[in-house]
């Protein structure tokens, strides 16, 4: 059975749906991106583009660590209990 | 529907969206709603089919672009339906490894233009979108369907970006005829359809490209944008990079008439409906981007003399402006309103066809574009 995960979201993206923390089962950040784009259509092609890859400055941290320049939608929540999603440092 | 009185511009910011309203005068101007605060707005307009409808081209540098309208004049905004870029495999993109025949998506960069249909086809808009993407909605943007003659063009690999990306930034409906259709793209050049947008024919003879070594190809000119006349839709008026031109054959061929301006360098153009046979440019610094001569200014030509002329000589307004593409509007009334919207933030206003200036009393962001949405007829 797949984990059950805490994800967080900026202020930003809680203007595309999600109001506050959510609880989401899935064993990969694409399928955690699925289910929360399922629960809010407005955040489809937000935080992964077209292609289905993270945008270029959006951040996905799993407990902490940033997986958007590695592993990105790939990867694995095995044993993950906390997911981060965050627009990066950048504009002026 | 109350009537309404409001002039009102619409001003695409690198920050927001910006209304500003006045009434017929056009003397004093009132900063009204602000929206889509942090996104970079490329373009704004008015549906006149749906009095108070707007709509916008957000771009959000981190959640990608979005279309958004307003059903009321800009007080508030929601999202519409924002159109996939489908590609086939044969293109540079990814591959859809399961279904190689399958088109596959790309990332939709930036949404440049939208382009209300015409009065016959009430429901029908137009977007135009990097990469050189051509889209149409029949429900008034609740879907999109792409031009796949466009968007799938066996040519696209040869086609080139301009420094503002691989945007389709001009829409031009003939409003004789709604399958008349005309677009620009940078740096492609321009195309005519007459068929509803299946078959598209380059229009770019006679429009020099400098920066190749064919100097004047069948595409590959970076066309700035392109205005039509008012009173007769088969002259159109075109700002390029190399130059400005007229056409008086629905784009079949084109005659440079920006050389009395030195360096006919710029990037926007308009033609207003109350003065047919004028078109209003301005002319920038070929290198620096700005307008070269100390001030402000703006350069009316008129068709049918073939004459240019200054219409701010003075130094009323000291300083280098850059204006963009869509930096420039005038409204349907008479004498007609000219609005400049610059790129340090600055609106100039003509209430009376270039005669008189002012600038609007707000420091606004850098400015994309400016639009109008005109009062009801008297």
């Amino acid at each position: 059975m797949a984990p059950s995960i805490d994800v967080r979201f900026d202020n930003w993206l809680r203007e595309y749906g999600p109001r506050g923390p959510e609880k989401v089962e899935a064993d990969s950040v694409a399928r955690l991106l699925d289910v929360l784009e399922e629960r809010h259509p407005r955040l489809r092609f937000k935080v992964r583009d077209e292609t289905g890859k993270l945008r270029r400055y959006v951040r996905v941290f799993v407990d902490g660590s940033d997986v958007s320049g590695t592993t990105g939608v790939a990867t694995s929540l095995a044993g993950a209990k906390t997911i981060d999603i965050l627009h990066s440092v950048a504009g002026g | 529907m109350a009537r309404n009185d409001k002039l009102r511009i619409l001003v695409g910011t690198r920050k927001g969206t910006y209304v500003v309203e006045s009434d017929r005068t056009r003397r004093s101007w009132k900063v009204g709603p602000v929206a889509h605060e942090g996104n970079e707005v490329y373009h704004v307009v008015a549906d006149p089919r749906h009095p108070g409808d707007l709509y916008a081209a957000v771009n959000n540098m981190f959640f990608g672009p979005e279309v958004q309208r307003s059903r009321n004049w800009g007080k508030t905004w929601t999202e519409i339906a924002t159109p996939l870029a489908p590609m086939r495999k044969d293109r540079e993109f990814q591959m859809n490894e399961g279904n190689p025949s399958a088109p596959v998506p790309r990332p939709l960069n930036n949404l440049w233009h939208i382009e209300p249909g015409l009065p016959s086809e009430p429901d029908t808009l137009y977007l135009g979108a990097d990469p050189h993407l051509l889209f149409r909605s029949r429900d008034l943007g609740a879907s999109w369907v792409p031009i796949d003659a466009i968007n799938q063009h066996p040519a696209r690999k040869d086609w080139s970006p301009g420094f503002g990306g691989a945007c389709l930034h001009t829409i031009i409906i003939d409003p004789r005829d709604a399958d008349r259709l005309y677009i620009g793209m940078s740096s492609v050049g321009t195309f005519r359809s007459e068929d509803g947008g299946k078959s598209w024919t380059p229009t770019n003879k006679g429009v020099e490209a400098p920066f190749l070594p064919n100097k004047f190809p069948e595409t590959g000119q970076c066309v700035h944008h392109v205005a039509i006349d008012a009173k007769d839709p088969d002259t159109f008026y075109r700002q390029d990079h190399g130059g400005v031109y007229v056409s008086h054959d629905r784009m079949s061929s084109w005659k440079r008439i920006g050389k009395p301006l030195g360096d006919d360098f710029g990037f926007c153009v308009a033609s207003p409906a109350s003065a047919p046979g004028k078109a209003y440019f301005v002319r920038l610094d070929g290198r620096a981007r700005v307008t070269g001569e100390g001030h402000f200014q703006v350069q009316e030509w008129t068709d049918k003399t073939r004459k240019w002329r200054k219409l701010l000589t003075s130094k009323a307004f000291p300083g280098h402006f850059g204006v963009q593409r869509e930096g420039i509007a005038t409204d349907n009334l008479a004498p007609a309103g000219i609005y400049v919207g610059t790129t340090t933030g600055q609106v100039f206003v003509s209430p009376d066809a270039g005669r008189t200036w002012k600038q609007i009393p707000f420091q606004f962001p850098a400015i994309h574009s400016v639009s109008v949405s005109n009062p009801d007829p008297r």
